[in-house]
């Protein structure tokens, strides 16, 4: 044995899990299967293409700008693919692909390495991308409204693909589709919104494998339905939580780590907030895009959540209540 | 029975079947022994012994007259060959004794004390005069820690080793629990506490029965069995565990009325009480997935980790192992040569290979808030080690990296294998210049 081996001199701790970035994003995909498997059944060819689209943009997107700012050596993470993935799946079929490359060039570009590449967006990328494709389709391209849907759906069913969405139809106060079908796999509106209960199971397997926790989901969905069975009623209340964008979001939205809270309490005023927002949203003004605005209003607070519900350090509780108790003993006391 | 815990912290693999049930082993003296002069927190001490002078096993060589210090021993019959500046665990020259070891060695030979009516101040002594540190690895001398201020009421040994890989703790509770249980004792009648508690994972379950066997009948000591939870063997989460007191940020456990002290370090205080024998040996463990035949072995302070390791076998399957690591996994400190002596605190010898060693490139924060999570200290390493790498430290600090122990748990537990531990220390050594 000599005495000059090739040892890896590093500090402590010498030991690491096998948690990783990657996974953590692939189990990600792996949870929208279940939904993407859904869409794919009830709108054919025609989902695969959108969600085709998005991912190739996607990637491209995360490429170039790599590239143009010389993170071309950062590791590939997969976050990219997760980012496309949840775009398309919160589209309608009808929605055109140049509305796709839009979201993911604005939400993987712009909302997420210009910001500094993950891990330093505030927003989350992909409904930061979604928000502002529809803005952009709106705002330039009105032309084309027709063959978008989510801006159409006033003007009824507008071909044969889409019916008009659950929530519009709530919002109208028109006859819903059953509770049973709407939770299993309906027609209405965009890819995610389909089957609530495939996204129920794919955020049962991120909570199992210990990705996401249950105070995000649950807050906001607790938060929409309190809100629901008060100015709502019971019936309506449940399609509230069944329609929209308010499963994906709070299960795979909402619960994106890098946008939300980091203390289970930190998180329960996250989702309670954003509950509240949504049903503002859906009770007193646009019925659509309510859970995605909810989300990203509620992303600007998340620095300001972080440092409001600090914890006290190991001790510093205990010790504080001790010093309160012997000056308020000592208080009474003669000097 | 019921299991004690803390908050938070991580049930880690322990990766202790290999050695758990391995007696402590001699093994073969070593040509020489390097004993560094310093080995304890505290002041440095000044070599009593000059180059060529013969020293005897428990020969006192190194002396000092600050009160935080420790003495040390010659661990072996020999010829001081050397005083001179060697390499240790940490990687810094540090002034040591040499001391080439004589082909025959005498058996010492010690005095039988009467331990029952020692005073405090009997067993302080007795303890300087042994040159006792802390064993569990912080090497703080213990009769200064036996010298509170405070009153103290409880005296727990830890018996935790949360520590994956590690076993010595655990073999001496078994091989020794005697002297254990009387060390023990020594040191709670020293700060006149008048319970005494033994902190021991559920997993040593043979350690858990060795003790009670000891204590039977007794008032005023128990086994609080603790979870198998890292870092329980950390001071503030055993008192906690133990007797649910939480010392304050930036305390003592004497804030608390507690003072704690290691297994081997209650070995050593009772063999220094009863014998007057100084503290020249320790148990460790040898380890690793790249040791080829690991074992708990009782060596002389001194002893260069190559010989230890060549006397166990060497590598597996005489492959270099990827690193080598003095302490446990999760504290230890890396080697970059194998000549470095084994001193007091040393309670491990690691030899882990390539493949153990996952070490991908480290990515930026994503929140992911695992760390949060598990810190016990109930800390922010997140936002600690973004800060502390834009070179906010004092954002960092308000974070909380000052209460940091440097447990590790959330550098292990990170997808993104961020280095808060080194940006802890970064932060901690900006705050200190201030
Ligand atoms: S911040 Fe410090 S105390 Fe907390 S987990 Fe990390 S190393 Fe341990
Ligand atoms: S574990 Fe790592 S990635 Fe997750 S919040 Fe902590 S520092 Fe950030």
């Amino acid at each position: 044995m000599s005495n000059d081996l090739s040892l890896s001199f590093n500090t402590s701790p010498h030991l690491r899990s096998k948690n990783t970035v990657q996974q953590a994003m692939y189990d990600v995909i792996i949870a929208l299967l279940p939904i993407s498997a859904v869409a794919v059944y009830i709108f054919g060819i025609n989902a695969v293409f959108t969600i085709a689209v998005s991912l190739v943009a996607a990637t491209l997107t995360d490429l170039v700008f790599r590239k143009i700012l010389g993170r071309w050596n950062t590791p590939f993470d997969g976050s990219a693919l997760v980012t496309g993935l949840l775009i398309a799946l919160t589209f309608t079929v009808e929605a055109s692909w140049w509305t796709l490359v839009i979201a993911n060039v604005i939400g993987i570009g712009i909302a997420k390495e210009l910001m500094g590449g993950i891990g330093y967006n505030l927003f989350n990328p992909a409904l930061f991308g979604r928000v502002s494709g529809i803005l952009f389709a709106g705002l330039f391209f009105n032309q084309v409204n027709t063959t978008f849907a989510p801006l159409s759906y006033q003007a009824g069913p507008v071909d044969v693909v889409t019916q008009a969405t659950p929530l519009a139809l709530l919002k109208m106060g028109a006859e819903m589709p059953p509770m049973a079908q709407m939770f299993v796999a309906n027609q209405g509106g965009g890819l995610a919104e389909v089957s609530p209960l495939a996204l129920l199971i794919g955020g049962v397997y991120l909570f199992v494998r210990g990705h996401i926790k249950w105070h995000i989901p649950v807050s906001i969905i607790g938060t929409v339905l309190v809100i629901g069975l008060i100015f709502a009623g019971p019936e309506l209340a449940v399609y509230h939580i069944l329609a929209g964008g308010l499963m994906i979001g709070a299960l795979f939205m909402a619960t994106d780590w890098v946008s939300s809270p980091v203390t289970p309490k930190g998180m329960i005023i996250f989702g309670v907030a954003i509950g509240i927002l949504i049903m503002v949203f859906r009770l007193a003004l646009s019925p659509t895009e309510g859970t995605a605005f909810a989300i990203l209003i509620m992303n600007a607070f998340v620095p300001m959540i972080d440092r409001l519900t600090k914890r006290p350090v190991f001790g510093e509780a205990p010790a504080k209540a001790q010093a309160q108790a012997v000056s308020a003993e000592t208080a009474g006391k003669p000097a | 029975m019921s299991v004690k815990t803390f908050n938070r912290g991580l049930f880690l693999p322990h990766y202790k079947e290999s050695t758990e049930d391995k007696a402590i082993a001699n093994i073969a003296l070593p040509g020489e022994v390097v004993i560094p002069l310093q080995q304890h927190i505290g002041a440095p001490c000044k070599a009593v012994v000059s180059v060529g002078d013969k020293v005897k096993i428990g020969q006192k060589i190194g002396d000092s007259e600050a009160f935080v210090s420790a003495a040390v021993f010659a661990s072996v019959d020999g010829t001081v060959t050397a005083i001179e500046p060697r390499s240790n665990f940490t990687g810094a020259d540090v002034e040591s004794v040499v001391i080439e070891v004589a082909e025959k060695q005498e058996e010492p030979s010690w005095s039988d004390r009467d331990i029952s009516n020692m005073s405090g101040d009997d067993i302080r002594a007795a303890i300087k005069e042994a040159g006792i540190v802390g064993m569990g690895g912080a090497a703080f001398p213990t009769n200064v820690k036996l010298s509170p201020p405070k009153p103290v009421d409880v005296v727990i040994i830890n018996a935790s080793e949360c520590e994956p890989f590690l076993t010595c703790d655990h073999r001496v509770m078994v091989e020794m629990a005697e002297e254990l249980v009387l060390g023990a004792k020594l040191i709670a009648k020293a700060v006149d506490a008048q319970q005494l508690i033994f902190g021991v994972e559920t997993n040593k379950p043979d350690g858990i029965e060795a003790i009670k066997a000891q204590i039977e009948g007794e008032e005023g000591i128990e086994v609080a069995v603790t979870d198998v939870k890292y870092p329980q063997g950390a001071e503030k989460q055993l008192i906690y565990a133990a007797t649910g007191r939480e010392v304050p940020p930036g305390k003592l456990p004497l804030e608390v009325g507690v003072v704690v002290q290691n297994v081997g370090t209650a070995v050593a205080v009772y063999e220094a009480c009863r014998f007057g024998k100084p503290l020249y040996e320790r148990v460790l463990t040898v380890s690793g997935d790249a040791a080829a035949n690991p074992g708990n072995v009782k060596v002389p302070i001194g002893t260069t980790i190559e010989h230890i390791i060549e006397q166990c076998g060497g590598f597996k399957d005489g492959k270099e192992p990827g690193k080598v690591v003095l302490g446990g996994p999760m504290t230890g400190f890396a080697q970059t040569r194998l000549d470095v002596p084994v001193v007091k605190g040393t309670s491990g010898i690691l030899l882990f290979s390539e493949e153990m060693l996952v070490m991908s490139e480290h990515m930026p924060c994503v929140r992911c808030s695992r760390c949060v999570d598990h810190c016990p200290m109930y800390l922010y390493p997140n936002s600690i080690s973004m800060n502390a790498e834009k070179g906010l430290y004092d954002q960092a600090a308000e974070w909380g990296a000052m209460d940091c122990f440097e447990c590790g748990i959330c550098v292990y537990v990170c997808p993104s294998n961020r280095p808060i531990v080194q940006l802890v220390r970064d932060t901690k050594k900006a705050q200190a210049a201030k």
